[in-house]
């Protein structure tokens, strides 16, 4: 592809992320009260002298700007993004690390489930169209894509979990677990694993049926696929070369789209299962107004979509030759 | 939220348009089996909205509950009751004027924001069309849920939250309109700014232009009534989105329970226990309101915009 | 011949549905050498293991099992041997000797002598007189200083002497946990009183501690497991191994009880205690709680530097009136279905010593309220609402932090019973770290931009702490919100510290009670219970303390965990291999396998299995339906 496409994208997500930055330094200073008086809030004994050498000693008496925005630039620079109030002093990048891989697993899991069944489910839709089959499909598809995650997950929970009893009610791992080898540990993360993913592969999968069924109605109306058939070849090879392909490229751009919608469903559904993620994280954040936490989880957030849309401008720039300059 | 392609057949919905005087959008929507399923739940729903307490009575409170503490469905309670005693059949009715509310002046600040955003976009172009789209795509790329939930707080700061009402909603829950406004602008204005740098080019422009009709003018009686219908079907998606929202924001505990809400009746029943207790009746209910409406705007929607917009349909 | 692509995507698809329905609730092996494993879950972040940032009552649970205090609890909240085993007093009480036990080590292995004792006060003494007066939450350093600390020696390696400013007897309820020196003294106070210190010291695993389980590991916010430690002088607890969960939703801590995930929850909803009454193997308790949910007023209203919005705050005479228009019974009954105790003084019941009921309690009677409102002035307006001293009409904002999202209930209750006084209520949550700022009056540099307030307390094994809070110096530091200040009060907080006659104390605390609640500057709505539920047939031996009124666990110190029994060494079947309940020959049993000897009691096998074989069913018939339909349309082509 071509290199002026390249570096147009690339220098669009640059000036994106530093609008995130600057953004969350706003916004976390636009916030209500202020962080010595949170810590030390219903302390006794604390008196105003203490609570002002607390300001001072985090840098918070100085001016807004450019003092205390130079300070967090320099440090978000060096990868400091400070630290917990609630985990006591543990950093704030320790603490999102910790939080990430449970959430990547999930989602990432949760998005290849939804797009292979979807697109599958789409295709048979498509074919298909117009039957009783299609109507069902698609209002399936609908009714789950108007589903908040959580009431899915409430759902699934109150029947596999507290009724049937065949998944562990919350968590990713028995908690203290000593495992004698790896199928062990593949099989408890299995367990626990089964509903959410269920919840979150359910609520994304909607969205790709219906987009692969509008693509293969669309194929087959095409000119060359009647010729194609006439000419005798067969309906499932004309919809692998031509309808899995067209519908590849709405598709990318649909996931790096939800990508921002999949964090909302991400929080509420992991809080539904109590799942150690980025979701549970910021729940905990907000009731515990640890606001350095929040204000890094926003961060990572933003620069992960970020990086998805621009991976998947790129990835589009490939599929797509007609974005090619 | 994103809408879902629309069929390029215009989905399972469609009809042959008969031959002859084309029927009013209306008409046309209501011809179809998913606009008319649509239609039909949102006028139940929004007679629900506009007169809860004709139908079941003041919101019952807790000084003013007289029910059995979370009993399930009875020939007094024909929704069962809370754990204060209250029917939730009035809870859930009083709700949906709540939420539907929320829901309307959302879409009217997102959409008025986006639409006005999205024209003068197009139709000034340049520097300002840049910045504009810049900004809107920001939004888009970064997780507005986090940002809602920081900013609700921010605001909730600024604007307060006594119980002062506006529209009969309590100010802690315009915080929550003002907040979905902010951030689900972006997508009504890209599509609204598409359609904008359309109509520009058109014959009737240029002839405006040529008789010294100025910018503003011409955007308001030009542009305006003709990306009116995109509007509309774009409103109708935004309304479900939000919501959808409002749903998730009180959920994570950002609802007011002195004027509860379909999420905040949720998120009351999952403080209690419901699910684990086997109360389904305390939250299938608002589950059930919440899903068929978005579920009716969806359709509504999509048969909306097969009928408004058959144009636009390939491009998706 | 050639699959179309979606029968190469449903069937590996289905194959892999199908094997992992199988596969996945298939119980484990459980080897003979599983650990005995107590499971507890709380609410409370586990947020740290360095004693000296504890906050919670999780947090305090977790240093008391791995650090003796100098004086222990026994099951009654008596004292009993810790870290000392023999103590006394000098007959004018300032001078307190502790003899350390002979032959103790720490879990490394390191002799554990006065030394540690000696150093850990110490360093209460060093952090009190740093410059910032705390330590770490500054939540340890009061109870040696309530106690008048002035100067810790070590005459030889067993004998501790403590010398007190004032007489005193509460060094036996010192809350604090003694360090060893030997892996403390190496950091500075700097590195373990700041988090944000370069290297801060989090005691991370595996702890050196004296108790009887230690921790040897530790998922931050998530959980942390504790060991047996086999060089603890004491009774060899039956717990191989401790594990404390967190839970952000502690409502799912109840469905992890039932199916055997957990052992024991702390603080659960009331409904769902009452729902777990019935549940065979689980028995649930409800303790007195060492604590409080209250209303306070701004008492000092519309004074100059005070936000309130009526000078009618100020009148103890109206916001006594007002004590007569809430029904704590009610609100009792309503929020946890008569789980807790309608509030009246500050010392709660908790303190069987020290409680005293009210000389002259405000009842529960609408008509009387009204009487009272009328006698002091504040008479109706034509509109019927009433009007204070300077004729505007009162409307009182009522909120609570958004942390306490239950207090919308007390809210609209309260909201309720003032309209039929004619007092308009205002009530909405606000965040609280604003709420915080907005509490502080201008002796601490806030507004005090409030009327009305619900908030709670938490106390100590001494009340010294609760009646503290209401001292006029603490109006500075923001504890005393009320803006409570009574000279009377402040001279008997003094004597009662000093008071060393039980009787006399007890008398002093009677008056400091009746003072500060005829003031009504807080109405004490309810002693909050605690609500505990666990597991009888894994752990046996569940003793409350006290008890007939506490709880097994989440007390002071750690007896709860050293009476705990066997239940599988009671009963002749043997429960250490996960229970193999309703297994049925056929494939696809459902048993939940949590790993490491964990029991996991399925809660219905036969709907499992309905449910299991209808899914099956689904699968199946989507699988052949896709295959079937690949078929009619390649023989439709091969027919053209």
């Amino acid at each position: 592809m071509g290199s002026r496409y390249l570096l147009r994208r690339v220098a669009t997500a640059c000036f994106t992320i530093v609008m995130i930055v600057v953004l969350n330094f706003v916004l976390f200073r636009a916030m209500p009260g202020s962080p010595e008086r949170i810590l030390l809030g219903r302390m006794p004994g604390v008196t105003a002298e203490v609570l002002a050498q607390t300001r001072a000693r985090w840098g918070l008496d100085k001016p807004l700007f450019p003092d205390q925005f130079v300070a967090y630039l320099n440090s978000t620079a060096q990868g400091d993004l400070g630290f917990s109030y609630a985990a006591r002093g543990r950093p704030v990048t320790e603490v999102l690390a910790q939080h990430l891989g449970p959430t990547l697993l999930l989602f990432g899991l949760g998005e290849i489930l939804a797009i292979v069944l979807g697109l599958t489910l789409g295709s048979y839709s498509g074919w298909k169209r117009g039957s009783p089959v299609d109507y069902v499909g698609n209002a399936i598809s609908l009714i789950l894509y108007s589903m908040p995650y959580f009431l899915l997950g409430m759902a699934l929970l109150l029947i596999f979990s507290t009724g049937a009893g065949w998944f562990p009610t919350f968590g990713m791992l028995t908690a203290g677990a000593t495992y004698d080898n790896p199928l062990d540990v593949a099989l408890d993360l299995g367990g626990h694993l089964a509903l959410p993913l269920a919840t979150v592969a359910l609520g994304l999968i909607g969205q790709y049926a219906i987009l692969m069924r509008s693509s293969v109605v669309e194929t087959l109306s095409e000119d060359y696929v009647t010729t194609a058939r006439a000419m005798g070849f067969r309906d499932d090879r004309v919809l692998r070369r031509h309808a899995l392909p067209n519908a590849m490229l709405p598709t990318v751009t649909l996931v790096a789209i939800n990508l921002g919608y999949v964090v909302a469903g991400a929080i509420t559904v992991e809080v539904v299962f109590n799942w150690p993620g980025l979701g549970t994280l910021t729940v905990d954040a907000l009731a515990s107004r640890d606001y350095p936490v929040l204000q890094g989880v926003f961060l990572l957030l933003s620069v992960a979509v970020v990086f998805a849309n621009l991976g998947a401008d790129l990835l589009y720039g490939v599929l797509d030759p007609r974005v090619r300059t | 939220m994103t809408a879902p392609a629309v069929p390029a057949d215009g989905g399972p919905g469609a009809v042959a348009r008969p031959a002859g005087r084309k029927p009013s959008v209306l008409r046309q929507v209501l011809a179809r089996p998913d606009g008319m399923a649509g239609f039909v739940i949102l006028v139940v729903f929004t007679v629900l909205a506009l007169v809860p307490t004709l139908l079941v009575g003041p919101l019952q409170t807790a000084v003013t509950a007289t029910g059995p503490r979370l009993a399930p469905p009875s020939i007094g309670y024909p929704l069962g009751t809370d754990e204060l005693g209250r029917s939730i059949l009035n809870l859930t009715v009083h709700a949906t004027r709540v939420s539907m509310v929320i829901g309307f002046l959302a879409t009217i600040v997102t959409v008025l924001i986006g639409a006005v955003l999205g024209i003068m976009s197009g139709f000034v172009g340049g520097r300002f069309d840049a910045v504009t789209m810049r900004i809107a795509d920001f939004f888009l790329v970064i997780p507005t849920f986090v940002l809602a939930i920081i900013l609700t707080a921010i605001i909730r700061d600024v604007v307060g939250t006594g119980s002062t009402e506006i529209l009969g909603i309590r100010l802690s829950l315009i915080t929550i309109v003002i907040v979905i406004g902010i951030t689900s602008w972006s997508s009504t204005a890209r599509i609204i700014r598409s359609q904008t740098l359309s109509l520009k080019e058109r014959a009737f422009v240029d002839r405006a232009r040529v008789i010294g009709a100025g910018g503003g003018h011409i955007m308001r009686r030009h542009v305006l009534p003709n990306v009116t219908n995109l509007i509309v079907a774009n409103a109708v998606l935004v309304f479900a989105g939000a919501i959808l929202t409002e749903t998730t924001l009180a959920f994570v505990g950002l609802g007011d329970p002195f004027q509860p809400s379909w999420g905040q009746i949720l998120d009351a029943a999952r403080q209690v226990g419901a699910p684990s207790l086997g109360a389904w009746w305390y939250f299938v209910p608002a589950g059930v309101c919440i899903v068929l409406v978005v579920f009716a705007f969806t359709l509504l929607g999509n048969a909306l915009d097969a009928v408004l917009n058959p144009k636009l349909q390939a491009r998706r | 011949m050639r699959l179309s692509l979606r029968a190469k995507v449903a069937r590996p698809v289905a194959a892999l549905l199908l094997t992992a329905l199988v596969l996945l609730p298939s119980a484990l092996p459980a080897s003979a050498a599983d650990p005995l494993i107590l499971r507890v879950g709380t609410g409370q972040k586990l947020a740290t293991l360095n004693p000296w940032h504890s906050i919670t009552v999780a947090d305090y649970e977790i240093f008391q099992l791995q650090y003796e205090m100098l004086v222990s609890f026994g099951q009654n909240l008596e004292p009993v041997a810790g870290f000392a085993d023999k103590w006394e007093s000098s007959s004018d009480k300032m001078t307190h000797t502790f003899h350390i036990r002979e032959g103790m080590v720490w879990s490394d292995g390191e002799p554990a002598t006065c030394e540690d004792a000696r150093w850990t006060y110490q360093f209460v003494l060093d952090a009190v007189a740093s410059e910032t007066g705390y330590v770490g939450s500054g939540y340890l350093e009061p109870y040696l200083m309530n106690a008048g600390l002035k100067s810790v020696t070590c005459t030889d390696p067993q004998t501790l002497v403590v010398a007190t400013e004032f007489p005193t007897t509460l060094l036996t309820q010192a809350y604090v946990p003694i360090l060893p020196k030997h892996i403390w003294s190496k950091y500075t106070m700097e590195q373990i009183g700041n988090a944000d210190a370069k290297g801060f010291f989090a005691n991370e695993p595996p702890v050196v501690g004296s108790g009887p389980y230690t921790a040897v590991q530790w998922e931050p916010g998530q959980f942390i497991r504790f060991a047996r430690n086999d060089k603890y002088w004491g009774k060899r607890g039956v717990p191989d191994e401790i594990i404390f969960q967190t839970f952000s939703d502690p409502v799912s801590m109840v469905p992890a009880l039932k199916s055997g995930e957990l052992d024991y929850v702390r603080g659960i909803g009331a409904d769902q205690f009452d729902a777990l009454k019935t549940e065979p193997n689980i028995k649930t308790v409800e303790g007195f709680s060492n604590g409080y949910t209250y209303l306070s007023f701004n008492t000092r209203g519309n004074q100059k530097g005070y936000q309130g919005s009526t000078s009618a705050l100020a009148d103890v005479k109206f916001r006594d009136a007002l004590g007569y228009a809430i029904d704590h019974q009610k609100l009792v009954d309503a929020v946890f279905n008569g789980h807790a105790v309608p509030g009246t003084t500050h010392v709660p019941p908790y303190h069987v010593k020290w409680h005293v009921e009210p000389a002259t309690p405000r009842t529960f009677d609408i008509a009387e309220a009204n009487r009272r409102l009328d006698a002091a002035g504040y008479a109706r307006n034509a509109a019927g609402n009433r009007v204070d001293k300077e004729g505007k009409e009162i409307v009182l904002r009522l909120t609570w932090p958004d942390s306490e999202a239950g207090h919308s209930t007390d809210a609209q209750f309260i909201q309720g019973w003032f309209k039929e006084l004619g007092i308009g209520v205002d009530a909405f949550v606000t965040e609280e770290a604003k709420l915080s700022a907005d509490l502080l009056g201008p002796e601490a540099g806030g507004p005090a931009n409030w009327d009305m307030y619900m908030w709670g307390w938490t106390g100590d094994p001494d009340p010294m702490s609760l009646l503290s809070f209401f001292t006029t110096d603490n109006i500075k530091s923001g504890t005393n919100d009320a803006f409570f200040s009574n000279a009377r009060y402040d001279e008997l907080f003094k004597l009662q510290q000093r008071a060393t006659d039980e009787v006399q104390r007890h008398a002093y605390i009677d008056e400091m009670q009746q003072i500060f609640y005829d003031a009504a500057a807080y109405s004490i709505l309810y002693y909050d219970s605690e609500l505990h539920a666990y597991r009888t047939d894994k752990f046996g031996g569940w003793t409350s303390q006290p008890p007939d009124s506490g709880t097994p666990l989440f007390g002071y110190g750690y007896p709860g965990y050293l009476a705990l029994t066997n239940a599988a060494l009671a009963s002749p079947s043997p429960s250490a291999a996960p229970s193999a309940a309703a297994p049925s020959a056929s494939a696809g049993a459902a048993t939940p396998a949590p790993s490491g000897g964990g029991t996991g009691t399925p809660a219905s096998g036969d709907s499992g299995m309905l449910i299991l074989l209808a899914v099956v069913a689904v699968v199946a018939v989507v699988v052949v339906g896709l295959v079937l339909a690949r078929r009619r349309s390649g023989s439709s082509q091969e027919e053209e």
